[in-house]
């Protein structure tokens, strides 16, 4: 598997997202979201309730951060796909370059995730500035830049499969926010009837939620750790497979 | 330099091509002509690697454009008939993350010869969004242009621009040509290819139904035209060997007639049956 050629693909990116990323409307578009999950769940409903011991609200913060990469990063770059391939029509470019099919998705992949964390990023941030016992671990940190990535890998096979920019959001809706709402961001896994646990544990948010909340690289941690990096893996070859047999 | 055989295209109950093959020599500029829907765009993708034929072969410089895309990318560049720049980056920019996918050496330098190629200096600061018609086309030459291609693809290159950007155009493919680039260009407009092809293959319903110079071509036809607007008022052509030929041809005719030569829209009239879009 040859990488030649990533680095422009994520500078062209970069360049794109420079140009927007402090404008008002990417700024609350990007923060809005989970603030107001931050301001109702948090802050409003979260006073009343209380999880293995701690404040609902440093329960909630984790999770709404790895639900905050996740959508930016899955977003930015399915949506971006679509949008270059079937109506602007840059994408040809890519394609058309000596660049190996691995090195567009990595470029891709990596400026998708740079946008995942400038998300989380302004959220830590607001976290940080709120009463409670939220902390920024090295694990928190690790599961946020994995998740980004590993979401980036997804967003990119969505943005290749997708034939009209209706149908990215067919692919949100049906894919990314159940996993929002079930993956471990609101609740814990063990509320839900066991059936249904299993299926969802196995989702990929729902391995960051596990390791996002630890403390320390154990058992359950590694686990997970493990299971991201092989759905990055997989959703990374898929993404190339697309690239190397494209054809219009 | 450019070498199909046999290439067929479907896309559901449509034959995109039927069977194409065709060769364009080094150093030449080569036309396809043909209404819209022709198959013209679906040759220029399948030569520049975008799109799989069905069957066929077709090489670039002796490279497979299937199992040696890589090789094929290196020689060639693409200008295609939508302004495919990004509206959010400016003239430099489009130009530097272009010669960067294409790692063009002394890349700084290459894109500032460039621009002042096509005279796109002063517009260089310019986001893509901000550009008019024939300065996106302008820059889309210069991108293709940027990595030295040998082989120059150019898919209806001046649609939509007005006669004088389209003249600015033929200059820069004409200067392409004697730079030694080999051109291959797809249009519908009978004026640009009879000015600036060496050759002109004419596309209809994905068939190649001829392939020669513009001159042999009107030749083959007739280098004469009788125009005559019968009785309904309907313009009809009479084609003619030679200038006696189509006067004892108009002087059978009653009304209003006018002899003149023939050109590559009565051609392709012959030739398909159908009238081409004229400029």
């Amino acid at each position: 598997m040859q990488l030649t050629g990533w680095y422009p693909v994520y500078l062209r990116e970069l360049l794109l997202f420079r140009r927007k990323c402090l404008r008002p409307g990417y700024l609350i578009s990007a923060g809005l979201v989970p603030l107001m999950y931050l301001t109702v769940f948090g802050l409003g409903l979260g006073g009343s309730v209380r999880l293995a011991g701690g404040d609902y609200l440093s329960f909630l913060l984790p999770g709404l951060i790895a639900m905050t990469s996740m959508t930016n990063a899955y977003a930015c770059v399915a949506s971006a796909l679509c949008l270059t391939r079937l109506y602007t029509k840059t994408f040809q470019l890519l394609v058309q370059a000596p660049v190996s099919a691995a090195g567009i998705v990595l470029g891709e992949a990596l400026a998708a995730m740079t946008k995942g964390l400038f998300a989380a990023g302004l959220l830590i941030g607001m976290g940080l500035l709120l009463p409670g016992q939220f902390r920024v671990t090295p694990l928190l940190l690790l599961a946020t830049m994995l998740n980004s990535g590993m979401f980036a890998c997804l967003g990119v096979v969505a943005g290749l499969l997708v034939r009209s920019h209706e149908e990215t959001s067919t692919y949100t809706n049906v894919f990314i926010l159940p996993m929002a709402f079930f993956g471990g961001t609101f609740f814990p896994l063990d509320r839900l009837p066991a059936g249904l646990r299993a299926v969802v544990w196995a989702l990929p948010l729902s391995q960051t939620n596990v390791l996002i909340r630890r403390e320390h690289l154990d058992g359950p941690a590694a686990a997970a750790l493990l299971a991201l990096a092989a759905y990055t893996t997989l959703f990374f070859v898929i993404g190339m497979r697309r690239i190397q047999r494209y054809s219009e | 330099m450019i070498a199909l055989s046999g290439v067929r295209k479907r896309y559901g109950a449509v034959a995109a091509l039927d069977g194409v093959s065709m060769t364009v020599e080094p150093a030449e500029i080569f036309g396809l002509l043909g209404p819209n829907g022709a198959g013209k765009s679906t040759l220029v993708r399948i030569a520049t690697t975008l799109t799989r034929a069905d069957a066929g072969t077709c090489r670039v410089a002796g490279h497979d454009v299937t199992r040696e895309a890589d090789a094929v990318k290196r020689l060639i560049g693409v200008v295609f008939q939508e302004s495919n720049l990004d509206p959010e980056l400016t003239v430099a920019e489009t130009l530097a993350i272009h010669g960067r996918l294409h790692r063009v050496p002394d890349r700084a330098a290459r894109v500032a010869r460039m621009l002042q190629q096509v005279e796109l200096e002063a517009w260089q600061h310019r986001l893509g969004r901000e550009l008019s018609g024939g300065v996106k086309r302008r820059l889309a030459i210069a991108r293709a242009l940027l990595p030295d291609p040998a082989v120059l693809f150019l898919d209806e290159p001046s649609t939509g621009l007005d006669p004088q950007i389209r003249r600015q155009l033929w200059d820069l493919i004409r200067q392409a040509r004697r730079a030694g680039r080999t051109v291959l260009l797809t249009t519908h407009y009978i004026e640009e290819a009879a000015a600036l092809c060496d050759r002109v293959g004419i596309l209809r319903q994905g068939r190649l139904v001829a392939v020669d110079t513009p001159a042999a071509l009107t030749a083959r036809v007739g280098p004469f035209v009788v125009d005559w607007v019968g009785p309904d008022g309907r313009l009809v052509q009479h084609m003619a060997a030679t200038r006696e030929a189509a006067i004892e041809r108009a002087r059978t005719l009653e009304g209003t007639c006018t002899i003149r030569r023939t050109h590559l829209e009565n051609v392709f009239l012959q030739l398909t049956g159908e009238r081409i879009a004229c400029s």
